[in-house]
Formats: structure tokens, C-alpha cells, sequence
């Protein structure tokens, strides 16, 4: 029976748990945007596998991130977008 | 009560090398009144902004480390907030209870 071959998706881990030496802080926007999308929402826990009390430090950390101009808020904001659309 | 900070400032990038000295001697002066003391400037450099400031797109961004105590901390922002050629700025603090080597 085909849906019998049921589908497994792979075991999720959290980034920051498996190696403690990804610096998780604002000053580092190239860590923080594998955690939001290109829009730039911050994406949930339950898609990207990060533990709750990582999310929660990543959360703060990109909101300190945009406040810094060092990741935008959203793509429409982006210095590249405006670039585009002029 | 001395603690530890981390001020991360966005400066204009139309200020030359002498504006921002002049900046960082003001603060470094804020913070000597009150007690604390600067531990290191982080030079970043310029840098593109993720979205534009005050129709900029690029900025000098600053890192300082600093020992001063907790009352101090508003005091300090006040100082930034009025001073001319910083666009943001983050506080955020490091450690309690900071001892320095030389005690």
C-alpha cells in the first residue's frame, strides 16, 4: 500500500545546543539570518528546532540587531530594495 | 555597585575622524565623572546599513566596553541622546559586579 511508507521527517536539533561556540549576540546579523526569513520574520521554533531558552535569547538578539540598522525590520525598509525600486 | 556595559554606537559617516574623537572624549569624560571607567574601543568602520537612518545608508559603527555604576546608565544615555552625529545606540550590560585587575 503506498501510504504505508509513512514519511520521517529528519531529527531536528537546536544550533546552538549541538555547538556552543556559534556566537548567539546581536553583533553577529550573519548568524541571525538563518532565523528569519527573507522577509524578515523572526521563524518559529517548531520549523527551525531551536530549543526555548535559545529562541528566546535569539529573539532578543535580532530585535537588537534591527534596532542597530545591522538587519532591517522588513524587506520593503532593505537598503537593497530601495535600491532597486529607484 | 560597578557593572559592566557593552554601548554599541551608529555614528554619522559625515563626521570626520576629529568628530568622532571629540565624541568619544565626552563620553570617556561622562564616565569618568560618575565613576566608571572605559575599557576598550572597538573600532568597526563603516558599514552598510540593513535599512537607511536619517537618509544615509552607510554608517560608523563603535563598540565600547565600560565599567560604571548602575545609576549611571541613564545619565550617560541622556548624554547620547542630545549629542550631535550619534543615530542609535544599544546599552546592554555584560556582567554584575565588575572588579577590576588592579584592585
Amino acid at each position: 500500500m503506498a501510504y504505508k511508507k509513512k514519511f520521517t521527517p529528519r531529527k531536528k536539533y537546536c544550533r546552538f545546543c549541538e555547538n556552543k561556540d556559534i556566537p548567539l549576540d546581536y553583533k553577529h546579523p550573519e548568524v541571525l539570518k538563518d532565523f528569519v526569513t527573507e522577509r524578515g520574520k523572526i521563524i518559529p521554533r517548531r520549523i527551525t528546532g531551536t530549543c526555548a531558552k535559545h529562541q528566546r535569547s535569539l529573539t532578543r538578539e535580532i530585535k537588537r540587531s534591527r534596532q542597530m540598522a545591522l538587519m532591517f525590520y522588513t524587506a520593503t525598509h532593505s537598503v537593497d530594495v530601495i535600491k532597486k525600486t529607484i | 555597585m560597578v557593572n559592566k556595559y557593552e554601548v554599541l554606537l551608529l555614528l554619522s559617516p559625515e563626521l570626520g575622524s576629529e568628530g568622532r574623537q571629540e565624541i568619544l572624549n565626552t563620553l570617556t569624560g561622562i564616565i569618568e565623572r560618575d565613576g566608571g571607567n572605559m575599557l576598550l574601543v572597538d573600532d568597526w568602520g563603516i558599514r552598510d546599513l540593513a535599512y537607511p537612518v536619517q537618509k544615509m545608508t552607510r554608517g560608523y559603527y563603535v563598540r565600547l566596553e565600560l565599567a560604571l555604576p548602575g545609576e549611571a546608565v541613564s545619565e550617560l544615555e541622556r548624554i547620547i541622546r542630545i549629542t550631535d552625529g550619534i543615530f542609535k545606540f544599544v546599552t546592554v550590560k555584560l556582567a554584575d559586579k565588575y572588579v577590576p585587575e588592579e584592585a
